[in-house]
Parts: C-alpha cells; sequence; structure tokens
C-alpha cells in the first residue's frame, strides 16, 4: 500500500472510467477491497473507490435476477430477491463465502474481477450461464464469464472497464441447484473444491444438467462427464467424473469428494 | 503524495484529519489515534484481531485504508461501554465466564459478538460459532467465548 498517491471516489461510472484510463492516475478500482489490500501491485498508485457509484441494487426482473456489482456478499446472502431465486441458490453460494468479516465488504463485481481460484461467484456464474455487464471507455457489454476470460487484455475489469451488473436468466430460475464448498473451516477463503450442480427436470425426466467446478484451476470449468451423468447418460456416472477430475489435477482426495457429491445430487433428484 | 482530508466518526466523536491515502485503517487507529486495544494479528483478514465497526458491521481494519473511513462512523473497542459508562456487557461476561487468557484476540471476539447481538439479538448458539468463524484464538479453546456470548445474550433480553 505504501505506493498509493492518491484516493478518489467518483460518483459516476463515466468518471469512474475517465480515472482508470488515464495514465496520469495509474489507477486500480476498489470495491470491498479484501482481495486488493492483499494483492495489490507495486505499480498502483490511486485507489479508485467504487463505493458511491450507483451499481449496487439486487432485483428479479422478468424472472431473472439483477444483481449490482457492488452488492455484498452479506447483501446477497440476506437479499429477499436472492433467496427466492432458483430455491435462493445464489445467496447460498454468498454465505459460503469466508466469514462474515469478509462477506461485510466483499462484493461480487470484485469477485469476478479479480480471477482466483478460490473465487465463489465466477462458479456459480459459470453454472447458471449468466452474465456480466462491463462497462468500457468504447461503451458497454454483456457477456458471460467464458466470454469475458477470452476478452482479457482488452478488457481488464477493475483495471480499464468496470462490471456494473451480474444478470442471472430467467430459464435457470426453475432450475434444481446446489452448491459445495469444501474447504478445511466454513471460514476459510481457501477451498479444497467448489462444485456448483444444477439439473432442470421435464416430465418426469432430467432435461438439463449444469455442472461447474472451481478451485482447481484459476478460472472455474464446466464438467461434460459429470453433466453427461446428471441427464443420466449410457456409461457415465461419479466415475468418469472423478477421472475427468483427475484429469484436471484435482489429486485422489478432491476427485473422489467430487465424485460422492456428484452421486447425492443424482440421487436427490 | 497529496493527503487526504478525512471527516469521520470515532467512537462518537467527530474527527477531521489530513492523513496519506496510503495509510491502512489499522494503522490510523493504532498509530494516528492511539487506540491501542485493537490488534494487528496476521495483517491479512484471516485472523480477526483488527475488528472494528464500520457503521455498525465488523470489519478488518488490516483489509481497509483509512480513507474509506470517510463519512463513515467507526466504533472501536475502547467505544464499547455499558450503559453506566463502565464495562460493556460483553467485557463482563468474558470477565466472569473466564473467556479472556493472553487477552490478544479478545477485542476482536467482543467486536465479532456486538455486531451479532445487535442485528441478531435472539442468535442461537450454532449463529455465534458461525460468526466467529473469522476470529482466531489460540488459548481458550472457545468453548468459554461461546458461553460468554450466550450469556450476554441472555442477560441482554432478560
Amino acid at each position: 500500500m505504501k505506493n498509493i498517491r492518491y484516493y478518489a471516489c467518483p460518483s459516476s461510472v463515466k468518471d469512474a472510467l475517465a480515472m482508470l484510463n488515464s495514465r496520469k492516475y495509474k489507477a486500480m478500482a476498489l470495491a470491498g477491497g479484501t482481495l486488493v489490500a492483499k494483492t495489490l501491485p507495486d505499480t498502483v498508485e490511486t485507489y479508485l473507490d467504487l463505493k458511491a457509484l450507483p451499481i449496487k441494487g439486487i432485483k428479479l426482473q422478468g424472472g431473472g435476477l439483477v444483481i449490482g456489482a457492488g452488492a455484498t456478499f452479506d447483501e446477497i446472502d440476506n437479499s429477499k430477491a436472492c433467496r427466492a431465486w432458483a430455491g435462493g441458490i445464489v445467496s447460498r453460494a454468498a454465505a459460503a463465502c469466508s466469514s462474515q468479516l469478509v462477506r461485510n465488504m466483499a462484493t461480487i463485481g470484485g469477485n469476478i474481477a479479480r480471477p482466483h481460484s478460490f473465487n465463489i461467484f465466477p462458479v456459480v456464474l459459470l453454472g447458471l450461464d449468466a452474465k456480466v455487464r462491463v462497462v468500457s471507455s468504447k461503451g458497454s457489454e454483456l457477456l458471460g464469464l467464458p466470454e469475458l476470460y477470452a476478452a482479457s487484455p482488452r478488457l481488464r475489469p477493475g483495471a480499464n472497464c468496470l462490471i456494473t451488473e451480474v444478470l442471472f436468466p430467467a430459464a435457470a430460475s426453475k432450475w434444481r441447484c446446489e452448491f459445495v464448498k469444501l474447504a478445511k473451516t466454513d471460514s476459510s477463503w481457501e477451498s479444497y473444491i467448489t462444485l456448483f450442480l444444477a439439473a432442470e427436470k421435464r416430465g418426469g425426466k432430467v432435461a438439463k444438467a449444469r455442472v461447474a467446478v472451481g478451485a482447481l484451476s484459476p478460472k472455474p470449468f464446466r464438467a461434460a462427464e459429470a453433466e453427461k451423468a446428471i441427464l443420466g447418460a449410457a456409461g457415465s456416472g461419479p466415475a468418469a467424473f472423478s477421472a475427468e477430475l483427475e484429469a484436471a489435477r484435482a489429486g485422489e482426495y478432491r476427485a473422489a469428494a467430487g465424485a460422492a457429491l456428484l452421486g447425492r445430487f443424482i440421487a436427490s433428484l | 503524495m497529496r493527503p487526504f482530508a478525512l471527516k469521520c466518526k470515532v467512537n462518537g466523536l467527530a474527527i477531521e484529519r489530513e492523513i496519506p491515502s496510503s495509510r491502512s485503517l489499522l494503522d490510523f487507529i493504532r498509530e494516528d489515534l492511539g487506540l491501542k486495544g485493537t490488534k494487528e494479528g496476521c495483517g491479512e483478514g484471516e485472523c480477526g484481531a483488527c475488528l472494528v465497526l464500520l457503521d455498525g458491521k465488523a470489519v478488518n481494519s488490516c483489509l481497509m485504508m483509512a480513507v474509506q473511513l470517510h463519512g463513515k462512523e467507526l466504533v472501536t473497542i475502547e467505544g464499547l461501554k455499558g450503559r453506566d459508562g463502565g464495562l460493556h456487557a460483553l467485557q463482563k461476561t468474558f470477565m466472569e465466564e473466564g473467556a479472556v487468557q493472553c487477552g490478544f484476540c479478545t477485542p476482536g471476539l467482543i467486536i465479532a459478538s456486538e455486531a451479532l447481538l445487535r442485528r441478531k439479538p435472539d442468535a442461537t448458539l450454532e449463529d455465534i460459532k458461525q460468526e466467529l468463524t473469522g476470529n482466531l484464538c489460540r488459548c481458550t479453546g472457545y468453548e468459554k467465548v461461546l458461553s460468554a456470548v450466550e450469556k450476554a445474550r441472555d442477560n441482554r433480553n432478560a
């Protein structure tokens, strides 16, 4: 933090972007600050506090869920809209993040903008086919998580653009979803593995499946074998998912745990 | 470096100070304000020794910049008092239950417990355990801490 020379707290996204993209300030966006404080590059000279930006609301919209990027984990955990949507999966995922102390500060936008394998929301976003609205000096774009990752370095949220909101699609609102974080303790930020599992049943059969895996690599990934297993495809099952995790260098324990969790989810459908 | 004109409230008192933008909230509390009850443990948000109440919510002051305090209200362990101006109810029950040994983590534990009881006056034992997951104590084994918080809750609701 010793290299920080300036502090700014703009009240509009336009002003914030102007500062982020000015070479004069060498600015970095600061939302909750729980990750930034730990990993601040020495080259940053200006803290650009996002707390005054109008990007905090949470609402249900056309069957989907819209969360402002500035919403904290605690606000998401306790939001009526989040608790009502898709069985409250987004709230439950927020509640699984670290301790209450971190949930009071950390925001969903920061959790997405600063990629780390232990971050919770990227796994949930990937599983729920959510999109993020990214605003840069060239305008606004709505991107899925894989597209956002692919857009780097053109788009580097918090460095040259801002995430302003996250949109969870109406189509996912009826999915049966689970989120599991396996970690040393409930309050551990580090986790052994995070899993998002979802299924949509139509006419008594599973018609759609989603499995996203986190904590094994800097970016979460969809697990094709696990999705096939939920759909009941021949030759697939928890063992195939275990092999898929092993291939992702999960190691024996995490591969076995992942397979067991998938088996339980399938049994619960 | 341009100093920042900070305006905030600390333990009920309005404060105006010029501070370097690079100052951490923890350093501001301990070094600039001289409030040494807030401790520095891990310095990276894992141990909870540096907890303070910011607008009524418990936060790790080691993970915050002092400039983020602007326009807000801060309460440190020194600002928690009983109705008679003496010890706070949680401070009393921590003493009564023997929940203090070396005492380094105690301010953080009391701040976290106070934040919980303000938010959830009828907090269950499970709620208390969950709330205190961000506080590390290497002496007490936590059992007496939990008893002290439960006792303060019961006294408050009596």
